[in-house]
Protein backbone atom coordinates (compact mmCIF):
# COMPACT_ATOMS: atom_id res chain seq x y z
CA UNK A 1 0.00 0.00 0.00
CA UNK A 2 2.38 2.32 1.03
CA UNK A 3 4.75 2.11 -1.92
CA UNK A 4 1.48 2.24 -4.51
CA UNK A 5 0.61 5.57 -2.52
CA UNK A 6 4.08 6.78 -2.97
CA UNK A 7 4.37 6.34 -6.25
CA UNK A 8 1.18 7.79 -7.14
CA UNK A 9 2.15 10.51 -5.10
CA UNK A 10 5.33 10.88 -7.26
CA UNK A 11 3.69 10.58 -10.22
CA UNK A 12 0.89 13.32 -9.56
CA UNK A 13 3.34 16.26 -8.90
CA UNK A 14 5.64 15.21 -11.85
CA UNK A 15 2.99 15.64 -14.03
CA UNK A 16 2.06 18.49 -12.60
CA UNK A 17 5.48 20.38 -13.05
CA UNK A 18 5.57 19.15 -16.51
CA UNK A 19 1.86 19.87 -17.35
CA UNK A 20 1.61 23.46 -15.41
CA UNK A 21 5.02 24.69 -14.68
CA UNK A 22 7.30 23.86 -17.44
CA UNK A 23 5.01 24.97 -20.24
CA UNK A 24 4.68 28.37 -18.22
CA UNK A 25 8.41 29.00 -17.28
CA UNK A 26 9.13 28.07 -21.27
CA UNK A 27 6.18 30.66 -22.50
CA UNK A 28 7.88 33.42 -20.35
CA UNK A 29 11.45 32.34 -21.66
CA UNK A 30 10.40 32.76 -25.29
CA UNK A 31 8.47 36.30 -24.47
CA UNK A 32 11.77 37.22 -22.89
CA UNK A 33 13.89 35.96 -25.99
CA UNK A 34 10.92 37.39 -28.56
CA UNK A 35 11.78 41.06 -26.63
CA UNK A 36 15.54 40.82 -26.28
CA UNK A 37 15.28 39.89 -29.91
CA UNK A 38 13.57 42.76 -30.77
CA UNK A 39 15.41 45.49 -28.87
CA UNK A 40 18.54 44.05 -30.34
CA UNK A 41 17.10 44.75 -33.63
CA UNK A 42 16.96 48.62 -32.93
CA UNK A 43 20.53 50.28 -33.33
CA UNK A 44 21.08 52.32 -29.60
CA UNK A 45 21.73 56.26 -30.04
CA UNK A 46 25.78 56.48 -29.38
CA UNK A 47 25.74 59.77 -27.71
CA UNK A 48 28.10 62.82 -29.77
CA UNK A 49 31.67 62.89 -28.40
CA UNK A 50 32.23 66.31 -26.27
CA UNK A 51 33.69 68.51 -28.41
CA UNK A 52 37.20 70.05 -27.44
CA UNK A 53 36.70 73.54 -25.52
CA UNK A 54 39.68 76.01 -25.13
CA UNK A 55 40.88 76.11 -21.93
CA UNK A 56 38.06 79.00 -20.15
CA UNK A 57 36.04 78.88 -22.68
CA UNK A 58 32.72 79.57 -20.75
CA UNK A 59 29.54 78.09 -20.33
CA UNK A 60 25.95 78.91 -21.46
CA UNK A 61 23.11 79.02 -19.23
CA UNK A 62 22.44 75.24 -17.95
CA UNK A 63 26.01 74.59 -18.44
CA UNK A 64 26.26 73.44 -21.69
CA UNK A 65 29.35 74.69 -23.26
CA UNK A 66 29.27 77.19 -25.94
CA UNK A 67 30.41 76.03 -29.49
CA UNK A 68 34.36 77.77 -29.85
CA UNK A 69 34.40 79.74 -32.75
CA UNK A 70 38.08 79.33 -33.37
CA UNK A 71 40.13 76.65 -33.25
CA UNK A 72 41.99 75.56 -29.97
CA UNK A 73 45.47 77.17 -30.39
CA UNK A 74 48.40 77.14 -27.98
CA UNK A 75 49.25 80.48 -26.26
CA UNK A 76 52.32 81.53 -25.81
CA UNK A 77 52.85 81.38 -22.06
CA UNK A 78 51.50 78.82 -19.19
CA UNK A 79 51.31 79.40 -15.76
CA UNK A 80 50.93 77.28 -12.80
CA UNK A 81 49.92 77.37 -9.33
CA UNK A 82 53.71 77.58 -7.22
CA UNK A 83 52.22 78.55 -3.58
CA UNK A 84 48.65 79.69 -1.27
CA UNK A 85 47.87 81.98 1.37
CA UNK A 86 45.20 81.67 3.48
CA UNK A 87 43.65 78.64 2.57
CA UNK A 88 41.52 76.64 4.16
CA UNK A 89 44.37 74.86 5.98
CA UNK A 90 46.72 77.79 6.60
CA UNK A 91 46.33 79.26 10.03
CA UNK A 92 46.57 82.79 8.27
CA UNK A 93 43.06 81.53 6.59
CA UNK A 94 40.78 84.50 6.26
CA UNK A 95 37.14 83.66 7.80
CA UNK A 96 35.07 86.91 6.74
CA UNK A 97 36.63 88.07 3.99
CA UNK A 98 39.44 89.21 1.68
CA UNK A 99 38.82 92.09 -0.74
CA UNK A 100 42.67 93.51 -1.43
CA UNK A 101 46.46 92.59 -2.87
CA UNK A 102 49.12 94.17 -3.35
CA UNK A 103 53.02 93.80 -3.57
CA UNK A 104 55.47 96.37 -1.90
CA UNK A 105 59.13 96.76 -2.00
CA UNK A 106 61.18 93.64 -1.60
CA UNK A 107 57.94 91.65 -3.32
CA UNK A 108 56.69 91.73 0.24
CA UNK A 109 52.78 90.93 -0.04
CA UNK A 110 49.92 92.71 1.93
CA UNK A 111 46.35 91.60 2.09
CA UNK A 112 43.62 93.26 3.07
CA UNK A 113 40.72 90.89 4.51
CA UNK A 114 38.99 90.36 8.11
CA UNK A 115 39.40 93.94 8.63
CA UNK A 116 42.84 93.67 9.20
CA UNK A 117 46.08 94.29 6.51
CA UNK A 118 48.05 91.38 6.57
CA UNK A 119 52.32 91.74 5.11
CA UNK A 120 53.51 88.31 4.42
CA UNK A 121 57.39 87.61 3.37
CA UNK A 122 57.14 86.19 -0.62
CA UNK A 123 57.36 83.20 0.81
CA UNK A 124 54.20 83.82 2.85
CA UNK A 125 54.85 83.66 6.28
CA UNK A 126 53.38 86.30 7.67
CA UNK A 127 55.43 89.52 8.60
CA UNK A 128 52.60 91.66 10.74
CA UNK A 129 49.24 92.90 10.71
CA UNK A 130 47.19 95.92 12.04
CA UNK A 131 43.69 96.87 11.72
CA UNK A 132 42.10 98.05 8.98
CA UNK A 133 39.46 101.55 8.90
CA UNK A 134 35.97 100.42 8.59
CA UNK A 135 34.51 99.41 5.65
CA UNK A 136 37.99 99.31 3.88
CA UNK A 137 37.65 97.87 0.53
CA UNK A 138 41.44 98.02 -1.30
CA UNK A 139 44.62 98.68 -0.81
CA UNK A 140 47.96 99.78 -2.76
CA UNK A 141 51.63 99.89 -1.75
CA UNK A 142 53.96 102.71 -2.70
CA UNK A 143 57.41 102.39 -3.63
CA UNK A 144 58.45 103.84 -0.07
CA UNK A 145 56.90 100.99 1.21
CA UNK A 146 53.60 103.16 2.76
CA UNK A 147 50.22 101.27 2.48
CA UNK A 148 47.43 102.94 0.97
CA UNK A 149 43.74 101.96 2.44
CA UNK A 150 40.95 102.85 0.29
CA UNK A 151 36.93 103.36 2.30
CA UNK A 152 34.19 104.46 0.50
CA UNK A 153 35.34 107.97 0.67
CA UNK A 154 38.64 108.40 2.30
CA UNK A 155 42.16 106.83 1.66
CA UNK A 156 44.39 106.38 4.63
CA UNK A 157 48.43 105.70 4.45
CA UNK A 158 50.00 103.71 6.92
CA UNK A 159 54.17 103.13 6.81
CA UNK A 160 55.13 99.88 6.56
CA UNK A 161 55.12 99.27 10.07
CA UNK A 162 51.20 99.98 10.10
CA UNK A 163 51.37 103.47 11.98
CA UNK A 164 48.95 105.73 10.57
CA UNK A 165 50.85 108.57 8.75
CA UNK A 166 48.16 110.71 6.55
CA UNK A 167 44.89 110.47 5.14
CA UNK A 168 42.41 112.29 3.15
CA UNK A 169 38.80 112.00 1.54
CA UNK A 170 38.25 111.43 -1.65
CA UNK A 171 35.78 112.73 -3.89
CA UNK A 172 34.38 116.57 -3.73
CA UNK A 173 32.04 118.41 -1.52
CA UNK A 174 28.86 117.18 -3.06
CA UNK A 175 29.98 114.04 -4.63
CA UNK A 176 31.63 111.83 -2.18
CA UNK A 177 33.40 109.24 -4.29
CA UNK A 178 33.26 105.32 -3.73
CA UNK A 179 36.69 104.01 -4.00
CA UNK A 180 37.08 100.70 -5.72
CA UNK A 181 41.04 100.70 -6.14
CA UNK A 182 44.17 102.16 -5.46
CA UNK A 183 47.34 103.20 -7.33
CA UNK A 184 50.17 104.52 -6.68
CA UNK A 185 52.86 105.94 -9.06
CA UNK A 186 55.49 108.09 -8.38
CA UNK A 187 54.37 110.50 -5.40
CA UNK A 188 51.01 110.58 -7.50
CA UNK A 189 47.79 108.58 -6.11
CA UNK A 190 45.41 107.45 -8.17
CA UNK A 191 41.79 106.65 -6.61
CA UNK A 192 39.32 104.78 -8.72
CA UNK A 193 36.21 106.34 -8.19
CA UNK A 194 33.12 104.40 -9.35
CA UNK A 195 31.01 106.99 -8.18
CA UNK A 196 32.29 109.65 -11.02
CA UNK A 197 33.76 106.94 -13.28
CA UNK A 198 36.72 108.01 -13.04
CA UNK A 199 40.52 108.17 -11.74
CA UNK A 200 41.15 110.68 -9.50
CA UNK A 201 44.82 111.87 -8.64
CA UNK A 202 46.11 113.21 -5.80
CA UNK A 203 49.38 114.17 -4.25
CA UNK A 204 50.84 112.45 -1.26
CA UNK A 205 48.88 115.78 0.85
CA UNK A 206 45.42 114.79 -0.71
CA UNK A 207 45.08 117.47 -2.90
CA UNK A 208 44.01 116.86 -6.45
CA UNK A 209 46.20 117.53 -9.28
CA UNK A 210 44.09 115.96 -11.95
CA UNK A 211 41.70 113.41 -13.69
CA UNK A 212 41.93 110.71 -15.68
CA UNK A 213 39.47 108.55 -17.94
CA UNK A 214 36.83 111.69 -19.05
CA UNK A 215 38.43 112.58 -22.16
CA UNK A 216 35.77 110.12 -23.95
CA UNK A 217 32.70 110.30 -25.35
CA UNK A 218 31.12 109.38 -22.57
CA UNK A 219 33.00 111.86 -19.52
CA UNK A 220 33.96 108.68 -17.92
CA UNK A 221 34.36 104.96 -17.72
CA UNK A 222 30.55 102.71 -18.34
CA UNK A 223 30.46 100.63 -15.48
CA UNK A 224 27.47 98.44 -15.10
CA UNK A 225 28.87 96.48 -12.00
CA UNK A 226 29.71 99.83 -10.46
CA UNK A 227 33.91 98.77 -10.10
CA UNK A 228 36.30 100.11 -11.51
CA UNK A 229 40.33 98.80 -11.29
CA UNK A 230 43.78 100.31 -11.80
CA UNK A 231 47.32 99.20 -12.43
CA UNK A 232 50.28 101.10 -13.59
CA UNK A 233 53.17 99.49 -15.76
CA UNK A 234 56.87 100.31 -15.14
CA UNK A 235 56.77 103.26 -17.60
CA UNK A 236 53.80 105.02 -15.70
CA UNK A 237 51.32 104.24 -17.83
CA UNK A 238 48.36 103.70 -16.45
CA UNK A 239 46.03 100.69 -17.14
CA UNK A 240 42.11 101.00 -15.96
CA UNK A 241 39.14 98.30 -16.32
CA UNK A 242 36.35 99.54 -18.62
CA UNK A 243 33.62 96.84 -17.74
CA UNK A 244 30.90 97.94 -19.84
CA UNK A 245 32.87 98.77 -23.09
CA UNK A 246 34.21 95.51 -22.18
CA UNK A 247 37.82 96.91 -22.43
CA UNK A 248 41.09 97.83 -20.97
CA UNK A 249 42.12 101.22 -20.91
CA UNK A 250 45.63 102.79 -21.03
CA UNK A 251 46.03 106.16 -20.27
CA UNK A 252 49.28 108.74 -19.57
CA UNK A 253 49.01 110.65 -16.28
CA UNK A 254 47.94 113.72 -17.70
CA UNK A 255 44.84 112.70 -18.45
CA UNK A 256 45.03 112.01 -22.38
CA UNK A 257 44.00 108.91 -23.76
CA UNK A 258 46.66 106.41 -25.47
CA UNK A 259 44.78 103.16 -26.19
CA UNK A 260 42.73 100.66 -25.63
CA UNK A 261 41.79 96.72 -26.65
CA UNK A 262 39.16 94.25 -25.33
CA UNK A 263 35.33 92.99 -27.05
CA UNK A 264 32.60 90.94 -26.24
CA UNK A 265 32.51 87.87 -27.16
CA UNK A 266 31.63 84.23 -25.48
CA UNK A 267 33.86 82.06 -27.47
CA UNK A 268 36.86 83.42 -28.35
CA UNK A 269 39.45 83.10 -25.19
CA UNK A 270 40.64 86.70 -26.05
CA UNK A 271 37.24 88.13 -25.57
CA UNK A 272 35.56 89.51 -22.46
CA UNK A 273 32.28 87.47 -21.57
CA UNK A 274 28.73 88.34 -20.19
CA UNK A 275 28.02 92.33 -19.38
CA UNK A 276 30.84 94.03 -18.02
CA UNK A 277 34.23 92.52 -17.79
CA UNK A 278 37.09 92.49 -17.21
CA UNK A 279 37.05 93.39 -13.44
CA UNK A 280 40.28 93.37 -12.54
CA UNK A 281 43.37 94.68 -13.83
CA UNK A 282 47.40 94.66 -13.39
CA UNK A 283 50.57 94.86 -14.77
CA UNK A 284 53.87 92.56 -14.79
CA UNK A 285 57.12 94.27 -14.47
CA UNK A 286 57.77 93.77 -18.75
CA UNK A 287 54.65 95.94 -19.33
CA UNK A 288 51.90 92.60 -19.85
CA UNK A 289 48.50 93.05 -18.51
CA UNK A 290 46.75 90.84 -16.41
CA UNK A 291 42.16 91.01 -16.46
CA UNK A 292 40.53 89.11 -13.46
CA UNK A 293 36.99 88.34 -14.90
CA UNK A 294 33.62 87.15 -13.49
CA UNK A 295 31.05 84.93 -14.92
CA UNK A 296 33.51 82.85 -16.24
CA UNK A 297 36.24 83.30 -13.08
CA UNK A 298 39.69 83.40 -14.75
CA UNK A 299 43.07 85.56 -15.42
CA UNK A 300 44.45 86.57 -18.62
CA UNK A 301 47.70 88.00 -19.69
CA UNK A 302 48.00 89.91 -22.65
CA UNK A 303 50.60 91.92 -24.14
CA UNK A 304 49.67 96.07 -24.31
CA UNK A 305 48.45 95.50 -27.74
CA UNK A 306 46.04 93.18 -26.61
CA UNK A 307 47.17 89.75 -28.07
CA UNK A 308 46.34 87.28 -25.64
CA UNK A 309 49.37 85.14 -24.17
CA UNK A 310 47.56 83.22 -21.28
CA UNK A 311 44.81 81.97 -19.39
CA UNK A 312 44.10 80.75 -16.02
CA UNK A 313 41.41 79.16 -15.99
CA UNK A 314 38.51 79.23 -14.44
CA UNK A 315 39.24 76.09 -12.81
CA UNK A 316 41.22 77.80 -9.73
CA UNK A 317 38.46 80.45 -8.76
CA UNK A 318 34.91 80.34 -7.37
CA UNK A 319 32.09 80.50 -9.99
CA UNK A 320 30.37 82.70 -8.51
CA UNK A 321 32.95 85.16 -7.18
CA UNK A 322 32.60 88.98 -8.98
CA UNK A 323 35.93 89.93 -8.66
CA UNK A 324 39.43 88.09 -8.66
CA UNK A 325 42.28 90.81 -6.90
CA UNK A 326 45.28 91.19 -9.14
CA UNK A 327 48.81 91.92 -8.38
CA UNK A 328 52.35 90.71 -9.80
CA UNK A 329 55.83 90.73 -7.84
CA UNK A 330 58.89 91.72 -9.43
CA UNK A 331 59.53 87.84 -10.08
CA UNK A 332 56.07 87.74 -12.75
CA UNK A 333 54.22 85.42 -10.56
CA UNK A 334 50.67 86.42 -10.29
CA UNK A 335 48.84 86.67 -7.17
CA UNK A 336 45.00 86.18 -7.55
CA UNK A 337 42.63 86.60 -4.37
CA UNK A 338 39.20 84.64 -4.76
CA UNK A 339 37.15 86.70 -2.40
CA UNK A 340 34.81 84.22 -2.15
CA UNK A 341 37.08 80.89 -1.60
CA UNK A 342 38.64 83.76 0.57
CA UNK A 343 42.31 82.55 -0.58
CA UNK A 344 45.49 83.73 -2.81
CA UNK A 345 47.20 81.58 -5.21
CA UNK A 346 50.32 82.34 -6.67
CA UNK A 347 51.14 81.33 -10.82
CA UNK A 348 54.11 81.45 -11.65
CA UNK A 349 55.25 81.25 -15.41
CA UNK A 350 56.02 78.02 -16.86
CA UNK A 351 57.37 78.22 -20.04
CA UNK A 352 56.93 80.37 -23.42
CA UNK A 353 55.48 78.84 -26.47
CA UNK A 354 59.42 79.19 -27.62
CA UNK A 355 60.69 77.37 -25.01
CA UNK A 356 57.60 74.71 -25.28
CA UNK A 357 58.73 74.29 -29.23
CA UNK A 358 62.45 74.01 -28.47
CA UNK A 359 63.78 70.58 -29.53
CA UNK B 1 -23.85 75.50 53.51
CA UNK B 2 -24.01 72.89 50.64
CA UNK B 3 -26.54 76.02 48.48
CA UNK B 4 -23.31 78.56 49.01
CA UNK B 5 -20.88 76.21 47.53
CA UNK B 6 -22.94 75.26 44.83
CA UNK B 7 -23.72 78.80 44.19
CA UNK B 8 -19.91 79.96 44.32
CA UNK B 9 -19.44 77.08 41.95
CA UNK B 10 -21.91 78.09 39.63
CA UNK B 11 -20.37 81.82 39.52
CA UNK B 12 -16.61 80.56 39.21
CA UNK B 13 -18.13 77.91 36.09
CA UNK B 14 -20.12 81.39 34.63
CA UNK B 15 -16.99 83.47 34.89
CA UNK B 16 -14.42 80.32 33.21
CA UNK B 17 -17.10 79.76 30.01
CA UNK B 18 -16.93 83.16 29.90
CA UNK B 19 -13.30 83.38 29.94
CA UNK B 20 -12.66 81.40 27.53
CA UNK B 21 -15.21 82.82 25.13
CA UNK B 22 -13.92 86.06 25.20
CA UNK B 23 -10.20 84.66 24.82
CA UNK B 24 -11.27 82.65 21.79
CA UNK B 25 -12.99 85.45 19.99
CA UNK B 26 -10.26 87.86 20.06
CA UNK B 27 -8.07 85.05 19.01
CA UNK B 28 -10.53 84.40 16.28
CA UNK B 29 -10.73 87.91 14.91
CA UNK B 30 -6.90 88.95 15.59
CA UNK B 31 -6.40 85.45 13.18
CA UNK B 32 -9.02 86.91 10.26
CA UNK B 33 -7.68 90.02 10.81
CA UNK B 34 -3.45 89.06 10.17
CA UNK B 35 -5.17 86.65 7.34
CA UNK B 36 -6.72 89.18 5.29
CA UNK B 37 -3.49 91.84 6.12
CA UNK B 38 -1.71 88.99 4.73
CA UNK B 39 -0.96 87.89 0.70
CA UNK B 40 1.66 85.53 -0.94
CA UNK B 41 4.68 86.66 -2.07
CA UNK B 42 8.19 85.16 -3.39
CA UNK B 43 10.95 85.59 -1.52
CA UNK B 44 13.36 86.52 -4.06
CA UNK B 45 16.20 85.03 -1.97
CA UNK B 46 14.63 81.45 -1.87
CA UNK B 47 13.84 81.95 -5.56
CA UNK B 48 15.19 79.55 -8.32
CA UNK B 49 13.64 80.48 -11.03
CA UNK B 50 12.12 77.35 -11.82
CA UNK B 51 9.63 78.06 -14.51
CA UNK B 52 6.86 76.26 -11.85
CA UNK B 53 5.47 79.86 -11.33
CA UNK B 54 4.16 79.89 -15.26
CA UNK B 55 2.60 76.57 -14.99
CA UNK B 56 1.46 76.20 -11.25
CA UNK B 57 -0.59 79.57 -11.15
CA UNK B 58 -4.50 78.88 -11.37
CA UNK B 59 -4.86 81.86 -13.76
CA UNK B 60 -4.15 81.00 -17.23
CA UNK B 61 -1.33 83.73 -17.56
CA UNK B 62 0.16 83.58 -14.40
CA UNK B 63 -0.05 86.63 -11.64
CA UNK B 64 3.90 85.79 -11.36
CA UNK B 65 5.95 88.86 -12.72
CA UNK B 66 9.42 89.41 -13.61
CA UNK B 67 10.12 93.00 -11.78
CA UNK B 68 13.47 94.97 -12.29
CA UNK B 69 14.79 96.83 -9.38
CA UNK B 70 16.50 99.74 -11.18
CA UNK B 71 18.23 100.80 -8.08
CA UNK B 72 20.40 97.67 -8.95
CA UNK B 73 20.35 97.62 -12.23
CA UNK B 74 23.58 98.34 -14.01
CA UNK B 75 21.94 99.42 -17.29
CA UNK B 76 24.09 97.57 -19.67
CA UNK B 77 24.52 97.47 -22.65
CA UNK B 78 24.90 93.91 -23.03
CA UNK B 79 22.37 92.90 -20.59
CA UNK B 80 22.07 89.17 -20.30
CA UNK B 81 18.53 88.84 -19.07
CA UNK B 82 17.26 90.73 -22.36
CA UNK B 83 19.70 89.27 -25.19
CA UNK B 84 21.06 85.71 -25.50
CA UNK B 85 24.76 86.06 -25.43
CA UNK B 86 25.94 82.93 -27.02
CA UNK B 87 23.09 83.73 -29.82
CA UNK B 88 24.67 84.48 -33.26
CA UNK B 89 26.47 87.89 -33.19
CA UNK B 90 25.70 90.44 -35.79
CA UNK B 91 28.13 92.70 -37.31
CA UNK B 92 29.02 94.77 -34.80
CA UNK B 93 29.54 91.68 -32.60
CA UNK B 94 26.12 92.05 -30.56
CA UNK B 95 24.11 88.84 -29.74
CA UNK B 96 21.13 88.67 -31.82
CA UNK B 97 18.64 86.26 -30.20
CA UNK B 98 16.40 87.49 -26.99
CA UNK B 99 16.14 85.90 -23.43
CA UNK B 100 12.68 85.75 -23.41
CA UNK B 101 10.50 84.03 -24.99
CA UNK B 102 7.31 86.24 -24.99
CA UNK B 103 9.71 89.05 -25.90
CA UNK B 104 8.30 90.95 -22.60
CA UNK B 105 11.46 92.69 -21.75
CA UNK B 106 11.71 95.62 -23.57
CA UNK B 107 15.06 97.99 -23.64
CA UNK B 108 14.93 102.23 -23.93
CA UNK B 109 18.36 104.27 -23.97
CA UNK B 110 18.84 106.65 -21.74
CA UNK B 111 20.71 109.69 -20.79
CA UNK B 112 22.86 110.96 -23.72
CA UNK B 113 22.45 109.05 -26.54
CA UNK B 114 25.47 107.77 -28.66
CA UNK B 115 23.94 106.70 -32.52
CA UNK B 116 27.26 106.02 -33.33
CA UNK B 117 28.53 103.43 -30.96
CA UNK B 118 25.87 101.44 -28.61
CA UNK B 119 28.69 101.24 -26.64
CA UNK B 120 28.76 104.51 -25.19
CA UNK B 121 24.92 104.76 -24.19
CA UNK B 122 22.89 103.37 -20.94
CA UNK B 123 19.99 101.13 -21.68
CA UNK B 124 16.68 101.09 -19.14
CA UNK B 125 14.76 97.61 -19.16
CA UNK B 126 11.41 97.47 -18.01
CA UNK B 127 9.29 94.57 -17.81
CA UNK B 128 6.03 94.27 -20.27
CA UNK B 129 3.33 92.79 -17.61
CA UNK B 130 0.53 91.84 -20.44
CA UNK B 131 3.56 89.86 -22.24
CA UNK B 132 5.39 88.57 -18.95
CA UNK B 133 4.50 85.08 -17.93
CA UNK B 134 6.56 84.16 -15.26
CA UNK B 135 8.66 81.87 -16.36
CA UNK B 136 12.15 83.64 -15.06
CA UNK B 137 14.23 83.03 -17.78
CA UNK B 138 15.67 86.54 -17.45
CA UNK B 139 15.79 86.47 -13.62
CA UNK B 140 17.92 83.61 -13.70
CA UNK B 141 20.26 85.32 -16.57
CA UNK B 142 20.94 88.77 -14.37
CA UNK B 143 22.18 86.02 -11.34
CA UNK B 144 25.66 87.21 -10.30
CA UNK B 145 28.28 86.88 -11.36
CA UNK B 146 26.44 86.98 -14.49
CA UNK B 147 24.50 90.30 -13.74
CA UNK B 148 23.46 92.48 -10.97
CA UNK B 149 20.21 89.99 -9.67
CA UNK B 150 18.16 93.82 -10.34
CA UNK B 151 15.52 91.20 -11.63
CA UNK B 152 13.26 89.32 -9.43
CA UNK B 153 9.85 87.47 -9.60
CA UNK B 154 6.78 89.02 -7.85
CA UNK B 155 3.48 88.37 -7.03
CA UNK B 156 1.08 91.22 -8.56
CA UNK B 157 -1.99 91.72 -6.29
CA UNK B 158 -3.87 92.91 -9.12
CA UNK B 159 -3.95 89.97 -10.69
CA UNK B 160 -3.50 87.12 -7.78
CA UNK B 161 -6.93 85.98 -6.94
CA UNK B 162 -6.37 85.03 -3.56
CA UNK B 163 -6.25 81.19 -3.35
CA UNK B 164 -7.38 79.60 0.02
CA UNK B 165 -4.15 77.92 -0.83
CA UNK B 166 -1.49 79.23 -3.38
CA UNK B 167 -1.21 76.45 -6.17
CA UNK B 168 2.73 77.49 -6.74
CA UNK B 169 3.18 77.30 -2.89
CA UNK B 170 2.31 73.67 -3.21
CA UNK B 171 4.73 72.93 -5.73
CA UNK B 172 7.38 75.65 -5.46
CA UNK B 173 10.64 72.89 -4.71
CA UNK B 174 12.14 76.13 -2.60
CA UNK B 175 9.27 76.89 -0.30
CA UNK B 176 10.19 80.62 -2.10
CA UNK B 177 6.10 81.40 -1.89
CA UNK B 178 5.54 83.00 1.52
CA UNK B 179 2.76 84.70 3.11
CA UNK B 180 3.80 88.67 4.12
CA UNK B 181 2.24 91.50 5.26
CA UNK B 182 -0.01 92.82 2.35
CA UNK B 183 1.21 96.26 0.10
CA UNK B 184 4.76 96.59 -0.90
CA UNK B 185 4.77 96.60 -4.62
CA UNK B 186 7.62 96.69 -6.96
CA UNK B 187 9.39 100.45 -7.46
CA UNK B 188 7.81 101.91 -10.69
CA UNK B 189 10.36 103.11 -13.31
CA UNK B 190 11.85 106.18 -12.59
CA UNK B 191 11.13 108.88 -14.45
CA UNK B 192 14.18 110.79 -16.15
Amino acid sequence: MEPNDRDTTSVSVRDRLWKAWLPGVAAVGALAAVVAGSLRLRPTPKAAPPRPQPAGTPAGPGGQAATPAQPVRSLERTYSQSAGLGGTASPDRFLQSLTGIAIGPADVICVLGDDEIRVFDPRGNRLRSWQAPAHAGCLAVGPDGRVYVGSPDRIDAYDGGGTHVTGFTAGEKDKPADVTAIAVVGTDILVADASARIIRRYGPDGRPRGLIGNQNKTGGFILPNRSLDVGVDARGVVYATDTGRHQVTAWALDGSPLGRFGKFGMTAPEDFVGCCNPVNVALTPDGKVVTGEKMVARVKVYDPDGRLLAVIGPEHFDPSTTHIHLAVDSRGRILAADPVRREVKIFSLNQTLQERERP
Amino acid sequence: MSENSTRRQFIEGSCRVLGFVTIGGAAGLLTQRASANAVYQVDPFKCTSCDLCRTSCVLSHSAVKAVNDFEKCGYCMLCPAYMDVLSKPDEKGIPTGKVCPQDALKRRVVGKVDADDPNNNYYEYVVDEARCDGCGKCVKACMAPAGNASLRLEIRYSRCVECNECAIQIVCPDRAIVRVAAPGMAPAAPVR
